[in-house]
This record gives structure tokens, sequence and C-alpha cells, in this order.
């Protein structure tokens, strides 16, 4: 009996040994796999609807955008992609022509006259900026053109009639682009780099319909497999362009990228694999599990895993056994976590008698000194997090790292005697509504939150949880002015603080992204301003003017922004990036065959 | 049992499918999460949410939207994915068979097991292998399944344990892979249900050997194995069939969720809980219709099989 166990042991392990052949290319050298594991898995993949950073990973990758950032260089730094080179914009700023390259083809798809992909034009830029303003589209990128671009708004008021032109979006030939501009706009190549900007063909949305969320068909240096709830293959695209990487050109610096091996890639076309595998694992011990087990090359740390890898955080360092094996970088996110105050309800916010209008700040002030940066930042974000004053976040250029500090600063004290100052006391305090969406995380957060305010005398009771099921639900109930405190957290859409800065701007309000429905004509005026700036030291005084003036406002606690710890295999040579775009970096991945598989 | 009898089940099921579709859209467009805010872009106008809300059908008055979802489930049209634009019944045809073949083994082998055991412990009542399958039912019941994967995981799919197995996946294309990949899977599945099982099925076994055609054949002197799987477990067989067809719909629909997430298993489970998570109406309105018809052919197949076990029971 015992013998039978034996050979039925070896009978499976011997067939499971043959599950691990390496797959080869039809020239028999192996097939060079990056896999890559993202915490979330990505919607939709038609670019009109690509809203989050797991959709851009993969249509960055499936199509072409005019523009894209520098791979190593950081501050990060515009770079031609489809475009032939950087815009040529007018005196007057309202003028860009963009020019772009000769003889790039859609991948071949049935959707084309005979199968085979078709060049691209100008006019695909025209189309697929035009279908954000189609009802049609259900898009989700209308707001960064929206009101910014000549006739385009009034185009889709007049019926969204593809065959009617918009005198700002014009194709001038088949290869010259010209956007007519309302205003300056210095953020638009920002706007041209995003997965919303990537160029479709119309004859795959006429083909597949609404199905064309499924059936990608674009020219970018890889083209969809197959994808599911769990993954998502992607494979070279044969007819990708060939331009070889030039290591100055896209910001290598011999110290920072010293033991990198980037200079491997000087010369070569990207991509660099021929096969990308993107694993969509939420849970995070599965992640960790994935990553030990060599079933994926890259993974963002979970934090839970942060003891018992990591030696010391400040600088961050590893200990030996890790280091050995793995590769690892920290990067800040660019955006960062916040609570927001509903400026629009009477009892904390703006009210119409100004005595009362002053009491309400006092309030919101001494509740913003009462909350404790420090505890949060070592209770959520295991002290690796940057705490920041204001919304000028550590990494834009703006922020001001000598800057007065106290808005972030806990001091009970000056809390209380605001609160005793201005009368308020256990039974006037307002009951508040503090919102999140349902999850462990949230619920610690708000507890916390709680506890800290009732070290100022905030009645328990009257803080009260709002809880939603999904961050829909959550963001409906806020834009509908249901909830006095948000729980909120914003990413930059492009490296540039104007981002930011609109999420407090009046017009902005609730549906919009100022949802504390701040409405200071002050922070107005500055920002139509500087809005139409481009970068200069000018426009970062009135940055931080307004930043000042918000803090002064005491409209929200603010704020924190994590660091998210990457490692991955030392046989991988990468910088990797989900700041902005999400998966860029992936056509710049290459694999060094001459490592170990397993280190 | 004859073609009528099975169009009368059948005729008996409408109405059952129509209470629970109703009720579910009822709860979903109620209580459900609302997709609009998800799918708008930053700074939308009031216009903006009302072309979402109108695209995805939320306008409509309630009676129409149910009557188109039934229209859906009649025509097997059930519409695109909100989330992902994909057809849904693509989605569930894909994932459907994969949960299938990952819980099948598991759900096998933990029934088998289940009622061994449990007509062991049955037979050797209130002795010490009866306390030792009971107390180890008892531990099995009250490890938490995400404690079981996750410790499987390690064991047996990681550098830290043995690491036999792929930690995730599903590349099967051979039944060497599929042995592969759904051995771990099965072993947690097995040790999650065995507990329960077990106490079920010896609690049904214990009852039915206290009656009196067991002393009767103790006097006749049958022996163990003989009393125990012709006579005890046969004339068991109604509440066993009962508990498993009736646990077939939620083994099929949710019970491999939790699996299916730790081990990277694109099936319906992770499906239906990222549609619940995010409101994704068109795949919920079709679990919950499928849902609905897999417990009228439970019922059905259930009636069906009452009569061959113990033919007493009357089709009419």
């Amino acid at each position: 009996m015992l013998k039978k166990i034996q050979i039925a042991i070896l009978l499976v392990l011997l067939v499971l040994g043959g599950c691990g052949e390496s797959p080869t290319t039809g020239s028999g050298k192996p097939v060079k796999i990056y896999r890559h594991a993202m915490d979330g898995a990505p919607g939709s993949l038609d670019p009109a609807q690509a809203a989050s950073i797991y959709a851009n990973f993969i249509v960055v990758n499936i199509y072409d955008t005019l523009y894209r950032y520098k791979y190593l260089a950081r501050p990060y730094q515009l770079q031609a992609n489809l475009a032939a080179a950087m815009p040529e914009v007018s005196a007057d700023g309202l003028r860009v022509t963009i020019r772009i390259k000769r003889g790039v083809h859609f991948i071949d798809d049935p959707a084309f006259e005979g199968g085979l992909g078709r060049e691209i034009k100008a006019s695909d830029f025209v189309y697929s900026i035009k279908r954000h303003f189609h009802p049609g589209t259900r898009a989700q990128g209308a707001w960064l053109w929206q009101n910014r671009i000549e006739g385009l708004d009034r185009w889709k008021t007049e019926g969204s009639d593809y065959h009617k032109e918009v005198s700002g979006l014009r194709a001038l030939d088949d290869y010259t682009i010209q956007i007519t501009l309302t205003r300056p706009f210095p953020q638009l190549i920002h706007t041209l780099v995003q997965g919303y900007a990537a160029i479709v063909p119309r004859e795959a949305i006429e083909y597949y319909g609404q199905e064309f969320s499924s059936h990608p068909v674009g020219s970018g240096p890889f083209k969809l497999l197959s994808r599911d709830s769990v993954r998502a293959v992607m494979i070279k695209n044969p007819g990708f362009r060939q331009l070889p990487f030039d290591l100055a050109n896209e910001g290598f610096d011999p110290v920072a990228h010293k033991n990198a091996d980037f200079e491997r890639l000087q010369g070569r076309s990207p991509p660099f694999v021929d096969r990308l595998e993107i694993e969509f694992i939420g849970e995070s011990a599965a992640r960790w599990n994935a990553f030990v087990a060599d079933a994926v090359d890259f993974i963002k740390v979970p934090a839970s895993q942060f003891d018992r890898i990591l030696k010391q955080r400040n600088p961050v360092t590893l200990y030996p056994e890790y280091a050995d094996k793995y590769q690892f970088e920290t990067s800040p996110e660019s955006g960062f976590i916040y609570m927001n105050f509903n400026m629009a309800d009477e009892r904390i916010g703006y009210h119409p008698d100004p005595e009362q209008n002053r009491r309400n700040r006092a309030l919101r002030c001494a509740m913003v000194k009462a909350f404790d940066w420090k505890k949060r930042n070592a209770t959520f974000f295991y002290n690796i997090g940057q705490v920041f004053p204001g919304i000028i976040p550590p990494t834009v250029p703006e922020y001001d790292a000598n800057g007065d500090t106290s808005y972030i600063r806990r001091d009970l004290q000056a809390a209380k005697a605001l609160l005793h100052e201005n009368g308020w006391n256990e039974d006037n305090l307002p009951t508040l509504e503090y919102g999140f969406p349902n999850s462990v995380a949230a619920r610690q957060a708000f507890e916390q939150f709680r506890s800290f305010m009732t070290d100022v005398g905030y009645p328990t009771e009257k803080i009260r949880p709002l809880i939603y099921a999904t961050y829909g639900d959550y963001q409906r109930a806020y834009s509908q002015g249901k909830v006095t405190l948000m729980d909120s957290s914003w990413t930059m859409d492009y490296p540039d603080v104007e981002n930011v800065m609109q999420l407090y701007y009046g017009p902005n309000a609730a549906p919009g992204s100022n949802s504390a429905n701040y409405n200071n004509p002050d922070y107005n005026r500055l920002y139509e301003i500087s809005a139409v700036m481009d970068e200069s030291p000018q426009r970062t005084r009135i940055y931080r003017e307004m930043n000042q003036l918000l803090m002064n406002d005491c409209a929200s606690f603010t704020g924190i922004s994590r660091t998210m710890l990457f490692i991955w295999n030392k046989r991988i040579i990468m910088k990797p990036d989900r700041s902005f775009l999400g998966g860029y970096f992936m056509r710049f991945v290459d694999v060094d065959e001459t490592a170990s598989a397993d280190p | 049992m004859n073609a009528s009898y099975i169009t009368r089940r059948l005729i008996y099921g409408i109405p059952l499918i129509l209470g629970v579709t109703f009720i579910s859209f009822l709860l979903m467009v109620y209580f459900g999460p609302d997709k609009t805010y998800e799918l708008l872009g930053k700074n939308p106008t009031a216009e903006q949410i009302d072309e979402v809300r109108h695209s995805l059908g939320y306008d409509q008055p309630f009676l129409l939207r149910y009557g188109g979802y039934l229209k859906e489930l009649l025509t097997l049209d059930l519409g695109l994915s909100d989330s992902s634009g994909r057809p849904v019944s693509a989605i569930l045809s894909q994932s459907l068979p994969i949960s299938l073949a990952l819980v099948l083994p598991g759900f096998v082998l933990g029934n088998l097991f289940g009622l061994i055991l449990g007509l062991m412990a049955a037979w050797y009542r209130g002795k010490w292998l009866d306390k030792l399958v009971m107390s180890a039912s008892v531990v099995g019941m009250s490890v938490s399944f995400v404690v079981i994967i996750i410790g499987l995981q390690i064991l047996l799919c990681t550098p830290y344990g043995l690491d036999l197995f792929p930690v995730r996946g599903w590349q099967v294309h051979d039944p060497g892979s599929y042995l592969a990949y759904v051995t771990v899977p099965t072993m947690a599945l097995v040790m999650v249900t065995l507990g329960y099982n077990t106490r079920f099925y010896r609690a049904i076994m214990a009852d039915e050997i206290d009656r009196e055609y067991v002393r009767t054949l103790h006097a006749y002197g049958a022996a163990p194995s003989e009393i125990l799987f012709k006579h005890v477990l046969k004339n068991s067989l109604i509440p066993v069939l009962t508990r498993i067809m009736f646990s077939i719909p939620f083994v099929l629909i949710s019970g491999s969720l939790l699996l299916e997430s730790y081990f990277g298993i694109p099936g319906i489970g992770l499906v239906t809980f990222e549609a619940i998570t995010s409101g994704d109406q068109p795949i919920l309105k079709a679990v919950v219709g499928l849902t609905g018809v897999l417990f009228v052919l439970a019922l059905m197949i259930n009636d069906m099989l009452y009569n061959v076990v113990d033919p007493r029971i009357s089709k009419s």
C-alpha cells in the first residue's frame, strides 16, 4: 500500500515537473516575460474610460499618445511619442500645432479593410478627442478639455456630429494637428500624455460598438492577447516603430541609477520584453506569496510586510536576505490624503451671519489643531509617509520645504483655547457626519479621528460615521452635501500642481472635485490668474499664497503623501512608476537572461 | 417520472424565478451601489451626471427596467458589463466552467469524506473515535477559510514551505496542469467544509442508527458494513441529497470567491464579488437570474432523486 502511495506521489510530481517548461520565440530564443502584479483590476480598456491607474497600465501600452514622459528623468519631463516633436505654440499661447510621425500603423484587426492596420492620421487624434464629448461614449476624460478648446463644447451641444468640424480641433493635413484654445492652457501637453488622449481608430469603434472596450485596437508597443478578472496578457506589437533608446535623452543619471544596469538598453528599440503579464491581486497576502514564490516579478509591497523586510525606514533599507535577492525603490505618491470640511454646511462651514461664520472658522481651526498627523502617519503609513502643511505636496517643485508647519502640529492647549474663546462647549458643538467608503482601514481611521477630537472635548456621539458600500455611493453622498467631514485622497493627473490647486476653486464645487465646496474669492481670483501661467517663480509665489489662504480658513485637514515601496526581482531591469500614467515604463522593462531565474 | 412531470415542475419553478428576480432586482435598484459617480469624470456637470444615469438606464421607471431584465433573461441577451464593457454572456461562459472545475473536486471529496467520517462517528457514538472526529470537526469549523487558504498557500506553494504547486493562476491545458492548479484549492475547500459536513451527516446517521430496524439487523447478525452502507446510508439519503443538491448553486456562485481571489483564478465567484462591490448591474442581474434557475433545477432534480431513492414518495 505504502509503495502505491509513493508511486502516486512520484507521478504527481512528474506531471507537475512537466508544467514548468520555458516558452520560446519562433526563432528559438527564450521569450522574455515581465510579470507585474497590481493591487487592483482595470475596468474598461477604452481610452475614453481609462480613469484608473489600473486601466492606464494597459491602455498606454496598447495605444499611442502624442507625448509621454521621459523614462528616467525626475522631475518629469515631456517627450514626443507619436508626435514628431514638441508642439509649436503661438506667442499668445492659444494656438498649438503638433506634427505626428509618419508611417505609424494600427495593429492588424478585422475592423480594418482587409484586416490590415492602416496608418495613423492627424484626423484620428481629432476623432479620439471628440469622442470624449459624444454622449454615447460614456467618456470620463472630457473634463480635461472642457471649455478649453474652441468650439468643442459647442460641438457637443449641437449634437456631437462627427461630420461637423470643431474650429479649435483640426487636422490641417494627414500629419498636422492644430488646437486652438479659448485661453492659454499650459497643462495641455500634460493632458495629451494621459491614457484618455490615446489615439483610437474610428473603424474599430464602429466595428465593435460598445464592445470596443474589450477589443483594443491601438498602435502601442504591445497588443492585448487575453484579459480576465485576474490577469491581462500582452504581447509585443511586431509592427511597433523602431526608435533606438537614448540614455541621455531619457534622463539617465549615472549616480542615481548606478546599480540599475540601464546602459544595456542604449541603442536598442523598445519594447524589450516579448510578453507582459499583469496579475490583478487584490489581497495583500496573496500578492506577497505570489512574489516570494516567483510567480510575479514585481509588487508594491503591502504595508503588512514592512516589518518583515525593512531593516530601517529612514532611509529605507532591506534586510540582507531581501537585499540580496531583490531591487527596491521608495516612491512618494503623486498626491495626498486629506479630509475636508463641507464648507457649504452652515453648522461648520460658511454661515450668512458673520459672527457665526467667525465661530465656525474657530471651530474648524480647533479641530485641525487637535488632529495628530504624527500618530496618523505611525498608525496607518508605517511612519514613512510625508506630512506637509496645506495642499502643495513634497513631490512638486512648488513645495516649500522651509515653510511654516504649525498647521500640521498638534496643539491641544491652543485648540481648547480656541473653542473656549469662541463659546463652543460640549452642549453646543454641532453633530458632524464623517463619511467614508466601507473598509476596515477607513473605519479605523475614523475611530482615530474621533479619539483626537475627544481629546479637546468633542463628545464622541457628536461625530457619527456614515459608511457607504462603494466609493461611488460615497461620492454621490458628499456631492449631494450629505457628509460634513470627508475622508479623501487625490492622485495628481499630471505633474503640475495646478491639478491640485483646482481642488479648492469655487466653480469646481461638488459634484466637481472641490468636494469641500470651498469658495474664497481671493483664492478663486488667484487661481484664475495662475491657471494660464507657465511654471515660474511668480506662479510658485501665487500657489503658496493660495495654500496659505486655505490654511487660514481651516477648510481641510491636510495632508500626507504616502510612500510606496516597490520591490522587484534583480533580473528585471527597470524603473517602476505608478504616478500619473501608470505603466508607461513597461515598454522599457528588460529581463537580464544571464541572471538566475530563481534568485 | 415522465415529460408531464418535468413540465409541471418547470412550471412550478416560474413563480419562484419571478419572485427571486423581482426581490433581488428591487434590492439592486433601491439599495445596491450606484454606478453613476464611478463612471463620471472629474468636475462633472449636472448634464453629464444625467447622461451617465441615462446610459445606465437609471432614469427609467422601475417596472420598465424589470421588464427589460426579464426579457434579457428570456433571450439570454444579457448586455454588457458596466465596468469593463465586455458582454456578460462571454464573461459568464468564460468564468462558470472554471469555477465548476475548481470547486467540483473539493465539493465531491468534502461530502464523501464527510459522509464516511459521519458514518464512523455515528457508529462509534460516544467512543473515542466519535469524540476525535467531532472535536476535529469543531476545530475545522472554527478556523477561518482565509487562514486555511493562506496557510496552505505558504506551506505548499512558496519557498517558505514545500513550494510544490503554483501559487496562483489557472493555466490549465491538460490533466497534469489541472491537477497542479486544483490541488491546493481543493485541499482548502475540503478542510473548510469537512467539519460542517461531518457534523451534519453524523447527526443524520446517528438518528438513523437509533431506528428499530437497525437493532433487528444486529439481531440477525448482519455485518456492520452491511448495516451501515446497505441500510443506514440508503435510508438516510433523502436529507443527504437535499443538502448536496441545495449546496450546488451556492458552491458554484459564491463558494469559490475566496479561492478564486487568493489563487488568482478567473471564476464566477470573483466576477460576482467585483460586480457587487462596484454595482455592475448587468452582471449582477445575470448571476441572480442564473442562481434562480439553478435553484429551480436543483429542486426539480432533487424531487426526481427522491423518487428514485424512496419510491414511497408519491409523484402527486
